[in-house]
């Protein structure tokens, strides 16, 4: 997984500290916070491209986690299981985005939010966005957290839950789809 | 067949990466997070603590109803004991607890037919007292 934020503990051994969360311990909240919060705004936005509806989600996945936190199996980590609730949760959220959208406009790009600099660049981005959901929900995933996030296999393995052999050859199908999606999606000039 | 292609990341991909947020901004995502989860962790730290005091009360519980048990078990062996030592009973009670009931007592139970001349003997005797001869009607009765 990623490297824990700064600022965080990474001396505190991450099963103790789910077990202090599982007591309700405060602190030891805060440093699994502190610690994931970041790459989980990062995972999120990939999804949903909308910074307000990332940090919502990031925030939802928290309190989901805290109450779920009795499932977690013991001896698995609580990073892998925790970017498994934001990755279900963004899936659905975007589920719910679209079907709340009456118009035609592709949900990514209408929910672009940062200002591009030039009209093409946004454009590109749109149509990136649009291929990116476009693609099955477990290949655009582990581009999501591959080639954007940098995570390795070994780790969205563990995410997902799958034979990291599945994880690389759905990796480079899902790069050959994209290709093929945004030469389709390339405006005709 | 994968194409060589597929090996390499599109770089334009980059363009949808999450925008650097602040430290202020971080702090604020953070904050509403921890505040939000107050509630769920009070409520975890009161079953957690609930479960504490019952563990508390409860060890020298166990230990006392131990102690009650075992109290009871050395009260209820010689008690027990003298219940079923074999007593002494009077006959008279034993006739007269079946007597109460419609069972006829053991006593009176016979092991054969009875003898029915030595019926109608005592019975004459009974009625003519010792000694005395058959009635005079007795042929005609």
């Amino acid at each position: 997984m990623a490297a824990p934020a700064e600022g965080a503990s990474p001396a505190l051994d991450e099963l103790e500290l789910v077990q202090r969360v599982r007591a309700g311990d405060r602190e030891a909240f805060a440093v699994l916070v502190e610690r994931y919060a970041e790459q989980a705004f990062a995972v999120a936005y990939g999804f949903l491209q909308h910074v307000e509806d990332a940090e919502d989600l990031v925030h939802d996945a928290f309190i989901r986690a805290l109450e779920r936190i009795d499932s977690l199996t013991p001896g698995s980590g609580f990073g892998a299981w925790f970017y498994r609730v934001v990755v279900n949760a963004a899936l659905n959220r975007r589920k719910y985005i679209s079907r709340r959208r009456t118009d035609d406009v592709p949900v990514t790009a209408a929910a672009l939010d940062s200002p591009a600099a030039d009209s093409e660049r946004a454009q590109l981005r749109a149509r990136l966005a649009r291929a990116l959901s476009s693609l099955p929900a477990e290949l655009e995933t582990i581009v999501i957290l591959h080639d954007l996030e940098g995570f390795t296999h070994p780790e969205i393995a563990r995410v997902l839950e799958i034979p990291e052999g599945t994880c690389r050859s759905h990796l480079s199908r899902a790069r050959r789809m994209l290709r093929d999606l945004l030469k389709e999606y390339q405006p005709r000039s | 067949m994968a194409h060589s292609d597929d090996d390499r990341r599109l770089e334009e991909l980059d363009l949808l990466r999450a925008p650097t947020r602040g430290e202020a901004a971080r702090r604020s995502a953070r904050e509403r997070v921890l505040a939000s989860a107050e509630l769920p962790l009070a409520r975890r730290r009161h079953v957690s603590s609930s479960w504490e005091v019952l563990a508390a009360w409860g060890r020298p519980g166990l230990v006392a109803a131990s102690i009650v048990l075992a109290i009871l078990a050395g009260t209820l062996q010689p008690w027990r004991e003298w219940r079923d030592e074999t007593q002494p009973v009077a006959l008279s009670e034993v006739l007269r607890g079946a007597g109460a009931s419609d069972a006829i007592p053991e006593m009176l139970v016979a092991l054969a037919e009875p003898d029915a001349d030595a019926v109608v003997a005592a019975a004459l005797t009974e009625r003519n007292g010792n000694g005395a001869g058959v009635p005079d009607d007795f042929e005609q009765r």
